[in-house]
This record gives C-alpha cells, structure tokens and sequence, in this order.
C-alpha cells in the first residue's frame, strides 16, 4: 500500500509541474497547483504519519495548529484589503 | 493526586529540556553580545543533548504512569509521542507564518519574477522526489522493526539518510550557487530573501533530520532497537515526514507559482 501511495505523489508532483504549463488563468492555475499540494500533504499526514489510524482525538493537535495559521492568514488577508 | 503518581513523578520528570534552552538561550545571547558566552551556551547544549540520547536510548520516557485525570484527553499517547506532536504544532506554527508572510509580501509587492524564469523546476521537482522516497524508506524501516526485522530498518534508514543528504548536497551544494552566480540572492530583493530563508530553515530541519536518522542509524548498529521497543524509529519518522510535507508547499510556491 505504500508503495502505491508513493506512486500516487509521485504522479500528483508532476501533476503539478504540467499544470503550471498549461493554457488559462494564471490564479485558477495557482488555485489548482496548490489544491494537488494540499492533497500531497494530507495525503502524508494521514498515510505515512498514521493520523489515519491513530485516535481521532489526536487530530486536536495539527487541526489547531492550522487553524492558527488560516487566523493569520485572514488577519493577513484582511490588512491587505484594508491598503495597509 | 496518588501516592503512585507522586513516585512517578518523581521516577519519571527530567530538567534536561529546560538545561537545553538555558543554553540555546545563551548561544543566542553569546552570539548578540559576547563570542565566549555562546561557546559556554553550546557546551551546555551539547551536554544536554547528550543527556537526551541517553534517557532516549533507554527509552527512559515512553512509558507513561500518571493517574486518569493527568493524562486525559490524550491518555491515549505516551509521552513521549505527545512530546513530538506538541513539537510538531510549534512546526507547524513557525513554517505556517512564514509561508503566510511570503504570500502577504508576494500579493502587496507590485512586480514580482516569473517562478519558471527564476527556479530551476527540473531540479525542484526532483527534489521533491528525492524527499517523498526517503519518507517511504522511513515507512519500510519502521514496518521493518515492527516485524522484528533489524536489517530492514537498517537497509531504511541508510535509504532514508541518503536521500535527505542527496536532497541537501542538490540544494545548497548546487541549486544555490547557481542562483548567486546569476544575481538571484538573499539581499536582491524580496524574492530572493523570502526564498532563502524559508528554503534555508527548511534545508536546516532536513540538516536536522538527518542527525536525528544519524542516531537512529547508530543505535540500530548497537542492538538499540527490538520489535517491542523502537519508540524513537516511530517518533523521529514523524518529523520527518513534517519536514517533508512543509516542502509540498515550499516546491509549488516557489517553483510553479
């Protein structure tokens, strides 16, 4: 299972690569690239970390931490739509 | 509060990671102010570190005693997993700032350089391939000890401490060089600043990585390891697959986008 899993990233990274060569928006491109990187991610956290077969609870712990950083991130967001 | 856990308590508790900050706090300092400060500050650090990979050899710390009500809502983990967990939010924290910074200077700014025309996505991408095979090297190392086979973890590890290192020797031995021979540098701008330090301190967490495989590597070749006890197999895995999910975000930002 591994094995396939690796494959799979594999794949996704040069997913990755010939979107960015791909005809169209630039953001909606950007938008799709970091999708598959997200996916990339997740897919280790769960898989090769075993969140996915640890206690639910343990989730606790990275959710909040992300969640701390989309709160900067829309702190962030915010400041830049207010022209600062 | 228990009798038991009060002699747990006691058994179990070390001062060594406060010992480890007082002297990263004195390198620190050492450094701002006073050269021979820092080196006292790293003989501190070393000596602790030391005293880490001892009680981690023993295994002194995987085991947890608390009573219910000190343990919940993670009793559910030992120490020192939760330990690395925790360790992994302050990651977490640190990279997810410092991404959300770049983006906020990379959106403010009114030009900035075309990634292909900067990077080298070739070089990035193998290098996200090197990354993701030393984590499933990792993964066939603990499978490897969990079935009580020690030459698998070994064959693992080496895998895992080869490819990290092939995955440095690229990046700053090539990768980097190449783009100060062409002007692209930590003080040419935003681009170039942003890009060094996060890549930077990402390539000092694989540097760090690699000491951590280094150790595990020694402690194989030294009956360190059995099927029932490889706590440190799993717990420095788990680091090292952060380090590689911190670069599935580092490669597109900088390389595609």
């Amino acid at each position: 299972m591994y094995v396939g899993i690796w494959l799979g990233l594999v794949v996704a990274t040069v997913a990755e690569v010939v979107t960015r060569s791909l005809a169209g928006a630039a953001s909606l491109l950007a938008l799709i690239i970091l999708l598959i990187s997200s996916g990339k991610a997740i897919t280790i956290a769960m898989y090769y970390q075993h969140l996915r077969y640890e206690d639910k609870r343990l989730a606790i712990l990275p959710i909040a931490a992300v969640v701390g950083v989309i709160f900067l991130a829309v702190a962030a967001a915010m400041t830049m739509s207010m022209g600062m | 509060m228990t009798k038991d856990y009060e002699h747990t308590e006691e058994s179990k508790s070390t001062y060594t990671p406060v010992i480890l900050a007082a002297g990263i706090a004195l390198v620190l300092f050492g450094l701002v102010i006073f050269l021979p400060l820092a080196v006292a500050g790293a003989i501190i650090v070393g000596a602790a570190l030391f005293k880490l990979f001892k009680d981690g050899a023993e295994e002194k710390y995987a085991e947890f005693k608390e009573s219910l009500e000190e343990k919940w809502p993670l009793d559910f983990l030992s120490k020192e997993k939760l330990g690395i967990w925790v360790f992994l939010v302050s990651e977490i924290l640190i990279f997810g700032s410092l991404i959300v910074a770049y983006a906020f200077v990379r959106l403010s700014s009114n030009s900035w350089p075309v990634a292909t025309q900067t990077h080298n996505v070739i070089l990035g991408m193998s290098n996200t391939i090197i990354l993701l095979t030393s984590s499933l090297a990792m993964v066939f190392g603990l499978y490897s000890i969990r079935g009580g086979n020690i030459k698998g973890l070994r064959i693992g590890l080496v895998s895992t401490f080869g490819l990290g290192a092939t995955f440095l020797a690229i990046k700053l031995g090539y990768e980097w060089p190449q783009y100060y021979r062409n002007g692209f540098t930590i003080s040419s701008g935003l681009p170039g600043s942003t890009y060094f330090l996060l890549t930077g301190l990402h390539a000092a967490h694989v540097g760090a990585g690699l000491v951590a495989v280094g150790y595990l590597l020694f402690r194989s070749f030294h009956g360190g390891f059995t099927s029932t006890k490889h706590s440190a197999v799993e717990n420095i895995g788990l680091y090292w697959h952060f380090v590689d999910i911190v670069w599935m975000f580092l490669f597109p930002l900088f390389y595609l986008i």
